[in-house]
């Protein structure tokens, strides 16, 4: 297990946030967290990044906080760093000397497709490319786990797909353990091994884990087609609505 | 290139105006005249000295006020204590036109260099104290989360986010720092010298010598428009990560 949280309370104010969270992730497994807006799923995520302090329950992690990567929902590139030394601040941050983190961060530059790219400023890429560099800078450090907070929710429909399809085959490639936070169900479903819902905040907790069956190295696109999927999503959008209309009444 | 023929265009028609005697050569001597006038000046050496005093005092009080605006800028932007002790200072000095100091400083300071210097100083630290202050405080949060995921500490952050932050900041203002520079300089010779480019202004004014004036302020702006131009390629090679679109701080 790279990743366990049990009973995690946490709140800003007097009503917690979360309250009661259990969860595990699998070396290797990846996670998809959905839940009603505001159910404090980005929340959770910050906490598992070490962003936030919880106030009561553990999270344990597998691995020590070097080996946890964090994708943010807007891409937070340095805009006075090439594309290029951007990736590389990770690896320097970690001791690397500069050439040899300069070396290893255009082989990651070239296995997202952006070889060539290197030289330019953020504001000379497209969104997707700038997508891209980050998904660099943080696989650059070797993650063990991986946390996604709708890091692909800026992009339009169709670049959205290809970077989703390139970070899912890098990811079973290395190994990586995923948690992602998305308000897509069929990006939820059609990514992950384990879909895990969580309940209308505040006192948010986990109510429903869906096992997804289909198989690896999976194409993301492909498995849509698939006459399981619909069900899958069937059922966990009616669990969904069920979890917000609980919370009005 | 349009807005140098508007200004092209003003001096021919000024210097056609004279030539028909239009205007009086006593209060608006035409342009030909002010420049044999300029060319005098450094012909017979007598400028140099002036020149000399007016730029040691600007640049003097340009660097000092540079370092040490920087220095309370950033100060202040890290420690809330010693915000909360200067901002009103600041601000005070920031609402108020600082060349009001001028005579005080000659009082505390003499009628030499350091009263012109010191008045330099004051124009262009408050300024760039603003800068430094704003350069820091609106730091992309984001960029700072950024480099705390990666797992870095208080040098990274400083030395990653914080300080290209500030050196945009500070760049923007540096032209009007400058210009603030020279203005600190001049008028403090108006007050009190005996030396120095706004000695001359001032003693062509008391002269009714309006070609002399006219002769001086060319120089001057064309001394400060040669630093815009110097500033300008620096702040084109170190903010070359901006592309065109340049954000303008307040």
């Amino acid at each position: 297990m790279v990743l366990e949280v049990q009973g995690l309370h946490l709140g800003y104010g007097p009503i917690p946030v979360l309250e009661g969270v259990d969860l595990q992730v699998e070396e290797g497994e990846f996670v998809s967290l959905v839940g009603p807006s505001g159910s404090g799923k980005s929340t959770l995520l910050r906490a598992i990044a070490g962003l936030l302090t919880p106030q009561r329950g553990g999270i344990q992690r597998a691995c020590p906080q070097e080996e946890v990567g964090f994708l943010f929902q807007e891409d937070a590139l340095l805009p006075w760093r090439t594309a290029l030394d951007n990736v590389a601040l990770g690896l320097r941050i970690r001791g690397w000397p500069r050439e040899r983190a300069r070396k290893e961060a255009e082989a990651w530059l070239e296995r997202l497709g952006l070889s060539g790219l290197g030289h330019r400023f953020p504001h000379q890429l497209s969104g997707g490319q700038r997508k891209r560099v980050a998904l660099a800078q943080v696989l650059a450090l070797k993650p063990r786990l991986l946390l996604m907070d709708e890091p692909f929710a800026s992009l339009d429909a169709i670049l959205r797909t290809q970077v989703t399809q390139d970070l899912l085959s890098l990811v079973e490639e290395e190994g990586i353990a995923v948690l992602l936070v998305t308000h897509d169900l069929e990006e939820a479903i059609s990514l992950a091994d384990r879909v895990c819902l969580l309940s209308q905040g505040p006192r948010a907790r986990i109510i429903q884990e869906h096992r997804i069956p289909f198989s690896r190295p999976r194409d993301p696109v492909r498995v849509k087609a698939d006459p399981r999927f619909g069900l899958y999503l069937q059922s966990l959008w009616q669990e969904l609505k069920e979890a917000s209309r609980c919370a009005v009444t | 290139m349009r807005r140098n023929l508007g200004l092209m265009a003003l001096l021919i028609l000024w210097e056609a105006l004279s030539a028909l005697g239009l205007l009086n050569p006593l209060y608006a001597p035409p342009p030909s005249q002010v420049l044999l006038t300029l060319m005098g000046l450094f012909r017979e050496g007598e400028i140099w000295p002036h020149l000399q005093a007016t730029f040691t005092a600007a640049l003097l009080g340009l660097g000092t006020g540079i370092l040490l605006g920087g220095i309370l800028g950033l100060l202040a932007a890290f420690s809330p204590l010693v915000a909360d002790l200067l901002e009103p200072v600041m601000l005070l000095l920031n609402a108020i036109p600082r060349v009001i100091l001028a005579p005080l400083f000659v009082i505390w300071l003499g009628i030499g260099l350091a009263s012109k210097v010191a008045l330099s100083l004051v124009l262009v630290a408050v300024l760039i104290f603003f800068a430094v202050y704003s350069g820091v405080k609106q730091v992309d949060p984001r960029l700072v989360e950024r480099i705390r995921t990666l797992g870095g500490g208080r040098y990274w952050l400083l030395r990653e986010v914080y300080l290209p932050s500030i050196t945009a900041w500070v760049l923007s203002s540096l032209k009007v720092a400058v210009g603030f520079a020279f203005t600190g300089a001049v008028v403090g010779e108006f007050v009190a010298a005996s030396r120095g480019l706004g000695y001359l202004l001032s003693f062509a004014q008391s002269t009714y010598n309006a070609r002399l004036s006219l002769a001086l302020i060319a120089l001057i702006v064309a001394f400060v428009l040669l630093l815009f131009f110097l500033f300008n390629r620096l702040e084109a090679k170190l903010l070359r990560w901006r592309g065109q679109t340049s954000p303008t701080p307040g």
